[in-house]
């Protein structure tokens, strides 16, 4: 019996592709599936099949006239032309394009970096725009005559809170919050009253990144930092070490990577200074950390060849689509 | 700061190549930015720039001091040594009266000075470094300024009133007028230097113009001293005034260096003004020690915070390149056996001008700085993921950022300051947080809604880029303190702006503009996102909402997003032509009431069906009343009721509507008869007419 569906099926597969009429299309449904069509003598001989395999064969006929039944319709429908090609189909037609929005590009610079530093083990966690001097300045260490505290340098609300000048708060506030090891980083907007120019701007973006134990030592420093630009900037990415200075590190660093034939800061970090682990209520005798610093916006402008910082706060969509 | 490297090899031996020693000076932390090369007289010039904590590098002795300890080479002192009267000028004095902003202040007199040319190397070497020479006596004070870093300051003596110099805070609505002639009023926190009856300098800052150096000098007054870092800063950023003395002292001078440098002008004025006299110096106060003299170093400390072994050995010799007066401490005497890992302990003399070591830690750099960074191997820490997850809201931020772009939407980044244009400020700026420096003109609000800046992207895509389409959005904070005695409260909101054409137009759809409803369906599409299925609807009213047209949408009684039509006025004001529609939507409060994992509901197997019920009520009539209505009236055997479709004019009286539903019948248990169906189908129609005063007309 199931020779015999197959046998039927092939037949009715090469008369189908004669098919160039309606009304071949309806000898061919006479042929078949009429009262007495080759498949209709076959549904009949279904009581001769032995009981076992009555449900199997029963379920293949029904297959089969499905799809002779739905072929038949297909030829139906498409009767007029006769087979010949669809004369209206324009295959240059443009398609209909979906929506299509995007994604802030210093967002999916956030995403991307955080992804990284997310795959080594660090948490992405948030702190507060409005800071007070405590968190921005005095816990980092930074000396209460320091210049960076100016009205010049930090912008300062009615109440006496300040718009935080670097992500570095969040930092001390999650210390404050839980106890070691930590494995932090932390993105957000940050302010300082610079006049807004091409590289410059009073509001823009930084990640800011701890790591507290008992034992990391500047030499892992490195070697995180270095992980972290190859994956960010590529494999054969030369970066170097610089020595510098930061309040809230010591010793503290400088990173560059090379750029054409010259070298460009690229980000900020050292380890953490005991004062800092002092002002959270950390043994700085035990504990060890690191921490780094990077600007958003700079990484994005290398990155994508941007040359005015400005594109990134004008939202025109000519610039956003760009990077949809 | 400009360095001359002829005037380097003044004190130091540079081997060639220059550009090996600025890489070198660089990769100590001296960052050497740019050299450039100079014909007459041939020179290298070095433009480097110091971190905050290293104003000993802020002269070419300092630079040569760097460059010694990095090369390991021997430093020679700057030509001191004049021959000094040994009486103080009779009937001179110096009286401190504000020793926390001048500890230390010393002056000399000279008198008769017969030369004032200035010796060509000063004025070439000034030149190198952008000072323009003046006059002999000036042009030393610079030039000593420049090579051991402390700042002087050169009176004419005759026009000192009576040969006394007070060291004074301004007295009230004193009066002072520079060396750069403007006059300024001191204020009560500055420090002059004055006379018996005015003062003739801002100590520190800038000297006065009625007691400068000129031609006609013959008789100078030359103070060299030590200012109060902080104060010095204070004045010069109260009066806008910076000077290359200025710079150094607020960034402090070495104490050490008040007397070096003196001793040093002195000597080049003594060689190159011939003058008939120089009297013994007179002191006023004491020189400021360092508050942390010695500092006790282990080699345990370096490996532990450097991550690499350096040998003791090594350890001392570079401390002792840096200047530091190193000793073995006594724990570690010589007749103790050598242990197999050698620790070193020392006891470490800090110099005056590095009152930034004081700690270990602090040495560790230094050893670090010059063994180089470049020499510390790079590690990995063991790989241990101390959580794996993320934060609710911020998982929940990154689903409606993916979701809204994928929904045709631009994301935008706007400045979190804004000015009180479009903003009522009663209503909305009452508890908003206002900036005390703003940097522009205006921006001086920490906004309390993102709905003006908003508006200015759409206005700047429509004037600028020509946008006859815009949809954006933007996640980030809105800010408030209404409680004044408390910290001010930030919210994590995600804004949506819609304007002008709803989609583009193509050769398939045509266009259409956008409507509230399709920002209210982007709205409920983000609340779904987040796992929510059931929301209730409540008017709204904002300052800058169209009265009546703006709504919030509640999940359990917390209110989560508010939408509405941006009022006539702010579209007039911005000059945007069509309809804008604004919402925010909490994206904390979202947080809260969203579900992270949703469970699977099994749909119905029985048959549905369906029956439309078209109806025309007055304009009053809520569609969401009608349909809360029909549900209701269900007998529980309503899976969904659609409005789909809603039309006004032709045969529907003016202020009517017809509104037509789609009601699909659905038992979970069973087969519905279509008769059952039909019956409360009916049933539903008779109570609707009666109720609502709807009426059947299609």
């Amino acid at each position: 019996m199931k020779d015999k569906i197959r046998q039927l099926e092939e037949e009715a597969r090469a008369d189908l592709v004669r098919i160039d009429s309606a009304d071949a299309a309806d000898v061919f449904r006479v042929a078949y599936l009429g009262k007495k069509g080759k498949l209709t003598e076959l549904f009949k001989r279904l009581g001769a099949v032995p009981a076992d395999e009555k449900k199997a064969v029963g379920a293949e006929l029904n297959r089969v006239k499905q799809w002779l039944e739905s072929a038949v319709e297909g030829f139906r429908q498409k009767a007029p032309n006769k087979g010949v090609p669809d004369a209206a189909f324009d295959e240059t037609l443009p398609g209909i394009r979906p929506p299509q929005g995007s994604i802030h590009l210093l967002q999916q610079t956030i995403r991307e970096i955080s992804g990284i530093f997310n795959r080594m083990g660090f948490e992405t966690v948030e702190g507060p725009e409005i800071e007070t001097e405590f968190h921005n300045f005095t816990a980092l260490n930074i000396p209460l005559n320091h210049p960076s505290r100016d009205a010049f340098d930090t912008f300062y609300t009615t109440h006496g809170q300040l718009l935080r000048s670097q992500t570095s708060p969040v930092q001390i506030r999650v210390m404050k919050e839980r106890r070691p090891p930590l494995k932090i980083i932390a993105p957000g907007r940050v302010y300082r009253p610079d006049t807004v120019d091409a590289s410059h701007s009073f509001m823009f973006h930084q990640i800011e990144g701890l790591m507290v134990d008992d034992r990391v030592t500047f030499s892992d420093l490195k070697g995180i930092l270095h992980l972290f630009l190859r994956e960010l900037f590529g494999s054969s990415t030369r970066i170097r070490f610089r020595p510098h200075f930061f309040p809230f590190t010591e010793p503290s660093v400088e990173v560059d990577i090379q750029w054409g034939k010259g070298w460009l800061e690229i980000l900020g970090a050292g380890n953490v200074d005991p004062h800092v682990f002092e002002e959270v209520g950390y043994d700085a005798s035990v504990v060890r950390g690191l921490a780094f610093g990077l600007g958003v916006e700079r990484i994005a402008m290398l990155r994508h060849g941007i040359n005015d910082i400005r594109h990134f706060y004008e939202n025109d969509l000519r610039f956003l689509r760009q990077f949809a | 700061m400009k360095i001359s490297t002829n005037w380097l090899k003044d004190f130091v031996e540079l081997a060639p190549p220059l550009s090996r020693i600025a890489d070198r000076l660089t990769m100590a932390g001296l960052e050497v930015k740019q050299c450039e090369t100079l014909k007459t007289p041939s020179d290298t010039l070095f433009e480097i720039e110091i971190t905050s904590n290293r104003p000993d590098w802020l002269s070419h002795w300092g630079v040569a001091r760097e460059i010694a300890a990095v090369e390991n080479l021997s430093l020679k002192n700057p030509g001191v040594d004049p021959e000094t009267g040994r009486m103080p000028p009779p009937g001179w004095e110096i009286r401190i009266k504000d020793a926390a902003g001048c500890p230390y202040y010393t002056g000399v007199l000279i008198e008769g000075i017969t030369e004032t040319k200035t010796p060509e190397f000063i004025v070439s070497r000034l030149l190198a470094c952008g000072i323009r020479s003046v006059h002999l006596i000036v042009d030393i004070t610079n030039y000593v300024l420049l090579e051991v870093g402390q700042p002087l300051h050169a009176f004419d003596a005759d026009l000192i009133r009576n040969k006394e110099i007070v060291v004074r805070r301004p007295k009230g609505g004193e009066k002072f007028t520079g060396i750069n002639g403007a006059e300024m009023t001191l204020k009560s926190e500055d420090l002059v230097i004055a006379d018996r009856e005015r003062a003739i300098a801002l100590a520190g800052v800038m000297g006065g113009k009625d007691s400068e150096i000129t031609d006609k000098t013959r008789n100078v007054f030359l103070e060299s001293a030590f200012f109060d870092p902080g104060r010095v800063r204070k004045t010069s950023r109260t009066h806008l005034l910076s000077s290359d003395a200025s710079y150094r002292f607020e960034r402090r001078v070495d104490p050490e260096a008040v007397d070096i440098g003196r001793s040093r002008a002195l000597a080049l004025i003594q060689k190159y003004g011939k003058p008939r006299h120089i009297s013994a110096v007179i002191k006023a106060g004491e020189k400021p020690q360092l508050e942390v003299k010695t500092v006790q170093l282990k080699s345990s400390d370096v490996k532990q915070i450097l991550g690499v072994d350096i040998k003791p050995s090594q350890i001392a010799l570079i401390l002792g390149r840096l200047g530091l007066e190193v000793k073995q401490c006594s724990g570690n005497t010589p007749d103790m056996a050598p242990s197999k890992t050698e620790q070193g302990i020392w006891r470490v003399g800090i110099p005056s001008f590095r009152p930034d070591l004081t700690r270990p830690v602090d040495l560790v750099e230094e050893i670090a700085r010059i063994y180089g960074y470049e020499n510390i191997p790079e590690t990995l820490p063991p790989r241990e993921p101390l959580t794996v997850g993320e934060s609710p809201r911020l998982g929940l931020e990154n689903k409606v950022r993916n979701f809204l772009s994928n929904a045709g939407l631009s994301e935008t980044v706007t400045f979190s300051l804004v000015s009180e244009d479009g903003l009522d400020p009663e209503k909305d700026l009452k508890h908003a947080v206002q900036i005390i420096n703003p940097l522009q003109h205006g921006l001086h609000w920490m906004r309390p809604t993102l709905v003006t800046s908003l508006l200015n992207v759409i206005q700047k895509n429509v004037n600028a880029a020509n946008a006859d389409s815009v949809a954006i959005f933007e996640i980030a904070n809105t800010y408030s303190a209404p409680d004044a005695h408390k910290h001010p409260v930030e919210e994590r909101i995600c804004a949506i702006a819609m304007y002008g054409k709803k989609a583009e137009q193509t050769w398939l759809d045509a266009a259409r503009s956008v409507t509230f409803y399709d920002l209210k369906g982007a709205v409920e599409a983000v609340l779904r996102a987040a796992g929510c299925s059931e929301w209730c609807v409540a008017k709204a009213e904002k300052s800058y909402f169209s009265p009546g047209v703006a709504e919030e949408l509640r999940l359990w009684q917390t209110p989560v997003a508010l939408m509405g039509e941006v009022s006539a006025v702010l579209r007039e004001q911005w000059g945007l032509k069509e309809p804008v529609f604004y919402a925010e939507i909490s994206l904390e409060k979202l947080t809260e009431q969203a579900r992270r994992v949703r469970t699977f509901k099994e749909w119905p197997k029985y048959p549905a069906i369906e029956r439309d019920l078209s109806l025309v009520v007055k304009e009053s009539v809520k569609s969401g009343d009608l349909t809360g209505e029909i549900r209701g009236l269900g007998q529980g055997l309503i899976r969904e009721v659609m409005l789909f479709d809603l039309f006004r004019g032709k045969r529907v009286p003016e202020g009517y509507k017809n509104l037509a539903f789609r009601i699909v019948y659905q038992s979970a248990e069973r087969t519905l008869v279509s008769g059952e169906a039909q019956e409360i189908h009916d049933q539903i129609a008779r109570t609707l007419v009666q109720k609502y005063q709807a009426s059947f007309q299609t």
